[in-house]
């Protein structure tokens, strides 16, 4: 079984269409990528896996039961976690503070007004594997809206992580960044995908991460879907060469 | 008992045109620049004051054409030298801004005008009952209903068949493209602001007629304002239009039956507004 | 920057309010003005947990606080002359109001939420303004008075003693302070940070975050109409004006005033209006026009208030 599953999902503004009729299986452990000129859809159709818009019809199931109509901090609570174009943080509070927040909620402690020593312990450690893990620990005290982009880009992907999702959405995780930053991000997320064994969709611009990362690659164009693939496959395409590559170039 | 219905819900849609007049300037500047003018009663009561102080001199009528304008480049003056500096910040600051305008208006006027309840005296002719049978149908009455309609009338002209009409209602939808198609924003947020005021100051000189003038008059005529702001659903006008008009309307009734729940019955019609249509009556999806 | 008191500052502000009663006089003031300053510092703060703690702009919570005044008032006068009932039947009176307003309100956001908060405010001025026979009407709510309270081995005559009642509302203030501090410290007090800072993130997190605003909105409710029952204590007596709109502006004016950001903020903020409110009011007739230009003013020139200057001060 699958763990996402979208069932011809149609999205549309007043009039305008969106995303039509786009179909798509995600495999537990697989790193899935989609791509597309700009405006083809593609946020469109990360807003409607997570919950952040309603589909106008079509179905998504994830883990075999029905989430179409689910609120998003539900969602999240069934183990689907993403991350935004424009980076999405808590600016004002230390890297730490980020961190702790979202291994709390994880944890099921949002509503408690206090901890016991021993949950505080154990909310401690986690965040200190998040800091090992991505390499942050460092700047663990400082304000994250101080920091470079490419490190508040990887506060929220940890973030994310804390979440223990068996399904993470990344938005352009290397949007706007430097070759260096780059690399560092594409190998952080090689990492998790690796080493944590998170089911990964995400959607990208660069080739070079894309051909790196992807094990598959679904390709939007004009909010339809116009191949999918392994990353060869697509390459060879000359549907997504004319569409896509050729444009692009 | 026909009859004493028929007067209060008369005389509660009066009412209900001078909360929409004042509501559909307030909905201007929200809309607009995200600003809740709190002061806009404070600016309704100079209108009322201003045509007071006009009337011996020009008449009722110079009055009526003169105090609304007066008022409105006073608007003009307060946006330029205090609000225009909040555009963009936490509303938090324009509203604690306008409520102190409105703190130095109240006093201001009280000051200037005194405490009690001043007489403005309306033409003769206005003021005598056209139908023996409906005693509550006086000249001034009507004349206030047919002046309000016009008002809402010209608005809407205004905001529909107009080039800054136009532009203001584009800039409610899309402020960023509006100002990179070339439109002054500064500008375009100082004439609506204007606009606002200036339907606060005609409500003022109406209001005065019917009411009576006093320096609290603007704030016991501005939460009902937000009242009919939020049943009528934020960023819509003719939203405004019918929340102003319905709680008028409801608290003209419920005054038949229950006089001291006039003031509560509109704070009962938002909360259920609110519960079932959380956006308001006209609200658009998504806005707020 | 949200950070939770210093160890260090905490001691001096505890230290001041516990001597206050000694050097109050010394400086021209009176043992009731200090009351008056902690009680409208409670209310401030209160209503900060909110503003500057969950990032929810309300502009109604005198209503709050009205409910705690009038729940005091009425008790005392017409049901059982024990000021700790009193309180009591404030505080929930304002709790419960809050809690079913607040089931309504949550969904919306910014001006439109401070909108609806003013309007639904003034239904409960005028339930009290109108219901002449049991409020008192405009003229407010007399006949009563505080009563001392027996604690089994001694006798606490908060009415003869202007210091007993003073430690009274400092008491209620350590309570209120104490457990505010904490639970901003805790999980739960974090998640609230989490919406200020940015409510999509929150919400991606996994969040519900009305359900959240709205318990920090009860909980922000509650301490306000503690903060009115003791007000109505310190002035044996019940005002309509108490619940109006322009009490909630003052409160959101002194939370400003001190500083949203900080947690003291609101009590440096209640003390300068205050004090600043008794002597103006005193010298002229016209001090609502001081006040109003006073908001102004605070607006323009000290946005981030007082401990918010000082703060970037010392970064810097």
């Amino acid at each position: 079984m699958s763990l996402l599953r979208v069932e011809h999902v149609t999205k549309s503004f007043s009039g305008l269409v969106a995303v039509s009729d786009v179909s798509m299986e995600v495999e537990e452990g697989e790193l899935r990528a989609v791509i597309g000129p700009n405006g083809a859809g593609k946020t469109t159709f990360f807003n409607l896996i997570s919950g952040f818009l309603r589909p106008s019809s079509g179905r998504i199931v994830f883990d075999g039961s029905d989430i179409t109509q689910l609120l998003p901090a539900r969602r999240v609570w069934r183990g689907i976690a993403r991350t935004f174009q424009v980076t999405e943080v808590f600016p004002e509070l230390t890297v730490r503070e980020n961190l702790r927040i979202a291994v709390e909620v994880a944890s099921g402690y949002r509503l408690r007004p206090w901890l016991s020593r021993h949950s505080a312990g154990k909310v401690e450690c986690r965040v200190g594997e998040l800091f090992e893990m991505s390499g942050l620990g460092p700047r663990a005290d400082r304000r994250v809206g101080e920091l470079s982009h490419g490190d508040q880009r990887a506060t929220e992907i940890m973030m994310s992580l804390a979440l223990n999702p068996r399904l993470l959405l990344l938005d352009e995780p290397t949007a706007g960044m430097g070759d260096q930053e780059t690399y560092d991000i594409t190998q952080l997320i090689r990492k998790l995908h690796k080493e944590q064994r998170v089911s990964i969709v995400l959607i990208e611009h660069d080739m070079r991460v894309i051909f790196h990362l992807a094990d598959r690659i679904m390709v939007l164009a004009e909010g339809k879907m116009l191949a999918e693939g392994t990353p060869d496959q697509i390459a060879a395409s000359e549907a997504v060469q004319t569409a896509y590559l050729g444009r692009a170039a | 008992m026909t009859q004493l219905i028929l007067y209060n819900l008369f005389n509660g849609l009066i009412i209900g045109a001078f909360y929409a007049l004042m509501a559909l300037g307030l909905s201007l500047i929200l809309n607009l620049s995200g600003v809740i003018n709190f002061a806009h009663g404070g600016f309704l009561a100079i209108g009322g004051y201003l045509a007071y102080t006009l009337m011996p001199h020009i008449g009722f009528w110079g009055a009526l054409a003169l105090a609304p304008v007066l008022t409105a480049a006073l608007g003009l003056m307060v946006e330029r030298i205090l609000i225009r500096r909040l555009y963009g910040r936490d509303p938090l600051y324009s509203l604690l801004l306008t409520f102190g305008l409105a703190f130095m208006f109240e006093d201001g006027t009280r000051y200037l005008w005194g405490p009690a309840t001043v007489p403005f005296a309306i033409p003769d002719w206005l003021s005598t009952p056209l139908s023996s049978d409906f005693f509550f149908l006086t000249g001034y009455r009507m004349f206030m209903v047919v002046l309000a309609f016009v008002a809402v009338l010209a608005l809407f002209l205004l905001l529909n068949r107009t080039r800054l009409g136009i532009r203001i209602r584009a800039g409610t939808l899309d402020l960023e493209t509006v100002s990179v198609l070339g439109v002054n924003v500064r500008i375009l947020r100082n004439l609506n602001f204007g606009l606002g005021i200036y339907l606060a100051g005609l409500a003022g000189v109406l209001a005065a007629g019917m009411l009576g003038l006093q320096p609290t008059i603007g704030s016991a005529l501005i939460m009902p304002s937000f009242v009919a702001i939020i049943i009528g659903g934020l960023g819509s006008l003719p939203g405004t239009l019918m929340g102003g008009l319905l709680i008028g309307a409801a608290s003209g009734v419920v005054t038949v039956f229950f006089p001291s729940a006039s003031e509560a019955v509109i704070y009962v019609m938002m909360g259920l507004v609110l519960l079932v249509r959380p956006r308001g009556l006209l609200g658009e999806e998504g806005r707020f | 920057m949200t950070r939770l008191p210093k160890h260090s500052t905490s001691m001096v502000v505890w230290l001041l309010l516990l001597t206050l009663p000694f050097w109050m006089s010394a400086i021209g003031g009176y043992t009731a003005l200090g009351s008056r300053v902690v009680v409208l510092a409670l209310a401030a703060m209160s209503l900060n947990f909110l503003l500057g703690f969950t990032g929810v702009l309300s502009f109604g919570h005198a209503a709050y606080f009205g409910l705690g005044v009038y729940g005091v008032g009425l008790t005392l006068k017409y049901l059982l002359p024990n000021t700790l009932v009193g309180i009591a039947v404030g505080v929930l009176a304002g709790t419960i109001a809050a809690a079913v307003v607040g089931a309504l309100i949550v969904r919306l956001r910014g001006v439109y939420f401070a909108m609806v908060t003013i309007a639904f405010g003034q239904v409960f001025y005028f339930i009290a303004y109108r219901w002449n026979t049991v409020t008192g009407g405009d003229d407010g709510l007399s006949g009563w008075r505080r009563v001392p309270i027996e604690l089994g081995v001694t006798r606490l005559d908060i009415l003869g003693n202007d210091k007993a009642f003073y430690y009274l509302v400092l008491f209620c203030f350590a309570g209120a302070v104490t457990a505010m501090a904490g639970l901003l410290a805790s999980p739960f007090g974090r998640t609230l940070l989490a919406i200020r800072e940015n409510e999509r993130r929150a919400r991606f997190l996994g969040i519900p975050v009305d359900q959240h605003i709205w318990l920090s909105w009860v909980t922000s409710c509650m301490f306000v109409s503690l903060a009115g029952a003791l007000y109505a204590l310190l002035n044996n007596f019940a005002d309509p004006h108490d619940l109006r709109w322009d009490q909630s502006g003052d409160f959101v004016i002194m939370a400003v005033l001190g500083g949203m950001r900080a947690f003291w903020g609101p009590l440096i903020g209640a003390a300068i209006f205050v004090v600043l409110q008794d002597y103006v009011s005193s010298q002229t007739e016209n001090w609502m026009s001081f006040i109003g230009l006073f908001f102004i003013l605070v607006v323009l020139f000290f946005p981030r208030g007082v401990l918010g200057i000082l703060r970037r001060k010392s970064a810097s």
